[in-house]
């Protein structure tokens, strides 16, 4: 996309290839922060095909072993901000890998909430019916022609329009 | 209660396959696998399992299980992660419709420093809402141009080892630069399953 920073990045380069790339965060949160994202534009993580989330978490993986046994690192997160209400600061998908070493000062954990059962159990009632059913895409044969990236239904509008807001 | 020392003892005896079965039978997760400790599954396939975290970061925040015991996310085999991850995607989605989720966080901790608790591989699946007292506060810091191009020198070098790919430099402008366009060909062989 035109106006998009992520489909222009290509400063310091970490991996490349015909669907993904990788390359250091600008302005990172540690030494080593790297941001991996598909090369076409999709805003969210549910517009991003699976073979696309299969090579960038596949490579997700092999980049966080390097970080960690090339800078001597104690561990890496893997995280994706999907939505404004999660923190996602592009408008382009990201998966974000950042070292982690002790007391280095990062805040990546929660307070854990206290539910009772009943709120427990009303909370499985609404997600197992549609978590527990995975949809697995028909296998197509490839098209060479262009294609308008997969336009989703109207509950993940809301979510792209707050997007579109971002410069 | 066995001695600390006595089990210590024990433990550097074993074999890996024996380590292996040591750890499972002394892994919460796999006893929630298979059933012998109870939980609020709400996905369930070959490879992996879906329960809600009982402390849960927001109500519906989901903890992805891979079913086979792995410790740690190198252990783990290309096409497990890759399916984890689609089916993360799908869970993520499934708290959008159900639960009017607003926004979705997928986190991985790596090690201990990066606050991993279990001995057992799992990814995060965490619902949001705006204002619910949950912040992934990514701090913004400035590095030098040449410290920036020294640590994506070193990670390149070690990644490219990883992966069996060997850089050729090339002269662009006067200045040695990288070639990371890496032979297409070699790299969807690594990643055949897709």
């Amino acid at each position: 996309m035109d106006n998009c920073n992520i489909c222009k990045l290509q400063d310091n380069p970490i991996y490349e290839d015909d669907l993904i790339r990788a390359v250091l965060h600008k302005k990172p949160s540690a030494p080593g922060h790297i941001i991996v994202f598909p090369r076409k534009h999709y805003t969210i993580f549910e517009q991003v095909p699976d073979i696309e989330v299969a090579r960038i978490f596949s490579v997700a993986n092999k980049i966080s072993t390097a970080v960690f046994e090339s800078l001597q690192m104690h561990g890496t997160n893997i995280l994706v901000n999907n939505g404004l209400a999660a923190g996602q600061q592009d408008n382009h998908f990201v998966v974000h890998i950042i070292p982690r070493t002790e007391g280095d000062g990062l805040k990546l954990e929660w307070k854990p909430k206290q539910l009772s059962e009943e709120e427990m159990s009303t909370v499985e009632l609404m997600l197992k019916p549609v978590a527990e059913v995975m949809q697995e895409p028909p296998v197509e044969p490839k098209k060479e022609e262009k294609k308008e990236p997969e336009k989703l239904g109207d509950e993940n509008n809301y979510l792209i329009r707050q997007l579109r807001r971002i410069p | 209660m066995e001695d600390p020392a006595a089990i210590e003892e024990k433990l550097k005896s074993m074999s890996p396959e024996e380590l292996k079965e040591f750890q499972k039978k002394n892994c919460i997760f796999c006893h929630i696998i298979s059933g012998k400790v109870q939980s609020k599954k709400v996905y369930e396939d070959d490879v992996c399992t879906g329960v809600l975290d009982i402390n849960p970061a927001n109500p519906g925040h989901i903890l992805l299980v891979p079913n086979e015991h792995y410790a740690i996310m190198p252990m783990m085999p290309d096409d497990v992660i890759a399916r984890m991850f689609q089916v993360a995607k799908h869970l993520s989605q499934s708290m959008l419709k159900a639960l009017k989720a607003q926004g979705t966080n997928i986190f991985v901790a790596n090690g201990v420093a990066a606050g991993q608790k279990a001995q057992h591989f799992m990814i995060h699946i965490i619902p949001r809402m705006p204002d619910d007292g949950v912040s992934f506060s990514l701090p913004q810091k400035q590095l030098t141009d040449s410290d920036m191009d020294e640590i994506a020198k070193r990670i390149r070098n070690r990644l490219n080892d990883l992966l069996g790919i060997k850089e050729e430099p090339q002269q662009v402008a006067g200045k040695k630069v990288a070639n990371v366009q890496t032979d297409l060909d070699a790299v969807s062989k690594i990643f055949k399953n897709g």
